[in-house]
């Protein structure tokens, strides 16, 4: 929500940014510990920053509040940068503060996959360090791009779509026609999450999958491409698998205005609070079968931290293991047998945090995400 | 299906008869795309079900483009729909009945929305006449305005959903055969058709259009109507923003998403063309029958989603190509 800067500004920040970043090395700060191989800093020459797409997603506002607990926790503040869909206003935001002169502690949720290397440069030039979730171009590795790209951190898409779609042919009694909202063509979380859909259908001879429509991630283009396939299959649908929840909701809305609530299935991913609370309470009957369970709040704190850790001397980057580099984290799978669970405080355990600064990798799972063949 | 009267002469004769004759021409793509999708898909296709999703899809690019329609008419144009459907859309949740519990001023809410569409448009106008910058560059800022708005009314917290049950079933209910919502979107298009036809504003835009130097020395007062017009169009906008509201049940900072390029190309298709001066809000309505056919029907038979978007490129240029075929010829400046 808040450009800081008037784009005059902005630019003359970004031009002092590339003239002290080409000085970078020799601000250079002295090593704080001396177990590890990579430049630390005092607390005092740190700024945390994290970026978002914009703020209006759920997603992200729970992204900016994990980030914004863990400053508190550390006693620093934190910077937002937000992109507001464009990847040019997401990497200036972050030179502007580079330019600032501190040391950078970044984690960022990137626009775009091809973000990374350019984002990636300015932190090495700053001297700073950072940890990147979701997207990243598939040949680059932390490891071989440098010490100040600590991690890279992404939940499992194959087993979020799994979760989904195990709970909703379960809930449909194992036949019937599904329609599939995924997120964009061209998204590998989204491409994650249908693999899965249709690993789980593979051994569901009765289950058919009747259309795949995208839904940009959106509650509203989901409504309406939802209402074009009621149109198009009517009675034939009697589930709906989705691969974020706000599609879910879009969806929901379309199918109940439809009249058809009661005979149609639903799951999601993502574990939206409003969608934890429709599986507690499913005032329209037994519907919404399943979502996934992840938060931006628990993503953006490990990342900042993990980052953190390593600009304080706290991790020695060269010691980290591959699957802590590039891993995955742990999900839950959200049913109405367990929803309950997950309703209060987000779904966050109070002492999570807590344990977190103890270990930033309690909860990291595996290393990179593999599609299913096939 | 209106133009500037009273020369009598005999090319605005001509032209009244081209536009009628252009008019028809893009009823024959509207018929042509339903025959083609009927033909493709007969089961699902022409149904009175898919009618009603296919109207009720269209009522709220209508909405907006009996405003944008009068902006463009002008010669200018109104960049900013999708922010202040967002602006006003969240407005209008936050001050209805919702599970944030934020305010709820009952049906004060509707006109609270529409004034927060209409303030915006007349700051568009006002910058716009008043500080001289072209109409698409403070518009493309009020877009961003709008967004930054419904961004700060969203907030961090969780999605805001609509309490009242009723109002959210009214736009795709059918008491009258059509959805509510379409039904809501032909009365704002008669309500433009008054104003275009029978009112100063009306008669003005078409003037201000036709040649904005004549049109400042016969005496209008061109900047004060900009900025009515503006106002106008604003408040069509946000009341897109409120039915689009109802029909998510729920607030989103982008409700009003792909909105813009969906009413500026219905416009066109419609045979307004840019520049100003010729056609109006009912030739827009039949611009966006024809996108929303072509939307509903590209996924009816079964186009795969990867090569849809290609596909409504391409027929929406061929529509503007015939649409405007009998004009080719006098058409003699492009920009």
């Amino acid at each position: 929500m808040h450009h800081r800067f008037t784009s005059g500004a902005r630019a003359r920040l970004a031009a002092t940014a590339l003239t002290l970043a080409a000085l970078g090395p020799v601000f250079y700060g002295l090593p704080a510990a001396a177990e590890t191989s990579q430049p630390t800093y005092d607390k005092s020459d740190i700024i945390l920053v994290t970026t978002v797409i914009n703020a209006t997603n759920p997603y992200m506002a729970s992204w900016i509040e994990g980030s914004k607990a863990l400053g508190e926790k550390l006693g620093l503040p934190v910077e937002i940068v937000q992109s507001n869909g464009s990847s040019q206003t997401q990497i200036a935001g972050i030179q502007a503060l580079a330019a600032k002169g501190k040391k950078i502690v970044l984690v960022t949720n990137p626009l775009a996959a091809s973000d990374v290397p350019a984002i990636a440069n300015t932190i090495k030039q700053n001297g700073g360090y950072m940890v990147v979730w979701w997207n990243m171009p598939p040949n680059m590795e932390p490891a071989d791009v440098g010490d100040h790209f600590v991690a890279f951190g992404t939940y499992n898409g194959v087993t979020a779509g799994e979760c989904g779609a195990k709970a909703l042919v379960e809930a449909m009694g194992g036949k019937g026609g599904i329609i599939a909202l995924p997120g964009v063509l061209d998204s590998t979380v989204s491409q994650e999450r249908v693999a899965g859909l249709k690993e789980v259908i593979k051994d569901y001879p009765d289950i058919t999958l009747l259309d795949e429509q995208p839904a940009n991630w959106d509650q509203a283009i989901a409504l309406k491409a939802t209402q074009q396939l009621v149109a198009k299959y009517g009675d034939e649908i009697d589930g709906v698998w989705t691969a974020d929840d706000a599609m879910m909701l879009g969806a929901y809305e379309a199918i109940k205005k439809a009249g058809m609530i009661g005979d149609v299935k639903f799951s999601g991913e993502g574990a939206y609070p409003p969608v934890v609370d429709l599986m507690v309470a499913q005032p329209d009957g037994n519907v919404v079968a399943a979502s996934s369970f992840h938060r931006g709040y628990k993503a953006a704190a490990t990342g900042m931290l993990i980052a953190y850790k390593a600009a304080v001397g706290e991790l020695d980057v060269a010691a980290l293991t591959a699957e802590q580099r590039h891993g995955q984290y742990a999900i839950d799978c959200v049913t109405p047998e367990n929803a309950a669970k997950f309703q209060e405080n987000g779904g966050i355990d109070p002492t999570w945090l807590d344990r977190l600064i103890a270990d930033p990798f309690m909860d990291l799972v595996g290393g990179k995400v593999e599609l299913p063949n096939g | 299906m209106t133009s500037l009267s009273g020369t009598g002469s005999g090319r605005a004769a001509r032209r009244r008869g081209l536009a009628a004759r252009a008019g028809v021409a893009e009823l024959a793509i509207l018929l042509a795309l339903v025959a083609i999708f009927s033909m493709l898909n007969p089961h699902a296709f022409p149904t009175l079900t898919n009618l009603n999703t296919i109207l009720n899809n269209a009522a709220i690019p209508i909405v907006i483009g009996v405003g944008a329609s009068l902006v463009v008419l002008t010669g200018r144009i109104d960049l900013s729909v999708e922010g202040v459907m967002g602006a006003a859309g969240m407005a209008f949740v936050l001050l209805s009945a919702n599970s944030r519990e934020t305010a709820d001023i009952g049906w004060l809410a509707y006109p609270a929305a529409l004034a927060v569409g209409a303030g915006l448009g007349a700051a568009t106008g006002a910058i716009h006449a008043l500080a001289k910058v072209p109409s698409f560059i403070v518009s493309l800022g009020m877009w961003y305005v709008g967004l930054g708005i419904a961004a700060v009314l969203f907030g961090y917290e969780m999605i805001p959903f609509l309490g009242n049950e009723a109002a959210v079933a009214w736009p795709t209910a059918t008491p009258l055969g059509l959805p509510n919502s379409f039904v809501l979107a032909l009365v704002v298009v008669g309500l433009g058709w008054l104003i275009e036809r029978y009112t100063r504003l009306g008669r003005y835009a078409y003037a201000i259009g036709n040649n904005e130097t004549v049109a400042r020395m016969t005496g209008i007062p061109v900047a004060g109507f900009v900025v009515a017009i503006f106002a106008f169009a604003g408040a069509c906008s946000a009341l897109a923003g409120v039915m689009g509201s109802l029909a998510l049940g729920a607030g989103s900072a982008t409700v009003g998403v792909g909105m813009l390029f969906l009413t500026l190309a219905a416009i066109v298709i419609g045979g307004t063309p840019l520049g100003g001066g010729r056609g109006g809000a009912l030739r827009t309505v039949t611009g966006v029958l024809i996108l929303s056919t072509l939307y509903n029907g590209l996924i009816l038979v079964g186009v795969d989603p990867s090569i849809q978007s290609g596909v409504s490129g391409i027929v929406l240029v061929a529509a503007v190509i015939a649409a405007g075929w009998s004009q080719r010829a006098r058409l003699r400046v492009f920009k």
